[in-house]
């Protein structure tokens, strides 16, 4: 008697193990495959190409002068064409800094306001001096600046 | 520490003694075939779950769910196999309930009490069908397209309401945005959500019930 309900339960055992292990493999084999299935479009790089600006030479000495580019991109499975706006600064004409129209506070874009001498964030009253400087407002950096070159007169950024 | 979250847990939920009539329930000496039921229910699990997991990134509109579709299949990590188990899982889950079903019907287990359990499982065999019907349009390549176009035009030669079930399966005359917005629709709300109100009930009365012993030959 006694042995018969050893084995009984020795079975059971078994079984309980059997099934947890079954169970948890299953379970990895589908829940670890869904990590990056999930993660997948955030962890893709951007790419690093230089990208064209246009030509200096509607940059006057020190007046932020706004850049338009318009590139096209891949999200997921849809081609779009992407603006990215840049303000062009330069107190010497040789010297260029190419600062991003995104606000440091949480990603409006900002304007460039010449009477006011300052550029301006609409969301939360953010203010930059010409340099990019935090003047007034909850920006808690100042603006970012791409890495920039210049060839031949025409300017280029790298983004990222 | 798990015994004594467990217990403040039991002492609130009772959840020990739902538990012990799920899992710990007598059951007569069966056999293997008694397992399709389980199996059935294994493969509807994970289609609900690779389904879930395709919804992130598929789109229904003609212009995109072929190229999501794609994009799902080759881009992603891992998407080819989470589409792959949701596709072979689709034709499992339709054998697998028609197997449980012929299991059902030849050891005789639809009769009284269990008459209620074999018509929400027939109701459920209608239901996975629907599933499989509204899902072969979603990729909206040349294949589920025509497909859709036989389906439907059949549908339509049903006499007297046929052209009535015709333009309501398709939202008009022909296959269009509309259809595709309506099989999903279905297949990713009203399918489901009855799905799991039978399942619901018929696992309900597998459990209230019992299952059937295997019939003796002279029985």
């Amino acid at each position: 008697m006694d042995k018969s309900e050893d084995k009984q339960l020795g079975r059971r055992n078994f079984m309980k193990v059997a099934i947890a292990g079954i169970g948890g493999l299953i379970g990895a084999a589908l829940g670890l495959p869904a990590i990056p299935y999930i993660m997948g479009p955030a962890l893709q790089k951007e790419s690093d190409d230089w990208i064209q600006l246009g030509s200096i030479s509607k940059v006057e000495l020190n007046i932020p002068t706004l850049f338009k580019k318009t590139i096209e991109t891949q999200t997921g499975w849809i081609n779009t064409e992407e603006e990215i706006s840049a303000y062009v600064l330069t107190s010497n004409g040789q010297d260029y800094v190419v600062m991003s129209n995104v606000c440091t506070h949480l990603a409006c874009r900002v304007r460039w306001i010449p009477e006011k001498d300052s550029f301006f964030c609409p969301c939360h009253n953010g203010v930059f001096a010409k340099d990019g400087t935090v003047v007034a407002g909850p920006p808690p950096r100042p603006l970012d600046r791409f890495e920039s070159k210049v060839e031949d007169g025409v300017i280029f950024i790298k983004r990222g | 520490m798990l015994v004594k979250i467990g217990d403040w847990l039991d002492e609130r939920f009772s959840w020990r003694e739902v538990w012990e009539a799920v899992f710990m329930r007598k059951v007569p000496h069966v056999n293997w075939f008694y397992t399709l039921g389980s199996a059935t229910l294994f493969v509807a699990i994970m289609q609900g779950v690779t389904g879930i997991l395709l919804t992130l990134y598929y789109v229904p509109t003609p212009d995109h769910a072929y190229d999501s579709v794609v994009y799902i299949t080759t881009q992603l990590p891992f998407g080819w196999l989470i589409r792959g188990l949701h596709h072979w899982g689709a034709s499992a889950t339709v054998v697998l309930t028609v197997l449980h079903l012929l299991r059902v019907f030849y050891f005789g287990a639809y009769k009284y009490p269990r008459e209620a359990t074999w018509i929400t499982g027939v109701i459920l065999l209608l239901v996975v069908i629907g599933f499989g019907f509204t899902g072969y349009l979603l990729p909206w390549d040349q294949k589920s397209f025509w497909a859709t176009t036989v389906g439907t035009q059949i549908a339509g030669l049903a006499p007297f309401v046929g052209d009535w079930i015709l333009r309501i399966a398709r939202g008009g005359r022909d296959i269009s945005a509309v259809t595709l917005a309506r099989f999903f629709g279905t297949h990713v709300w009203i399918l489901p959500a009855t799905l799991a109100a039978l399942i619901g009930i018929h696992l309900y009365l597998v459990i209230r019930i019992g299952i059937t012993a295997v019939p003796k030959k002279d029985e």
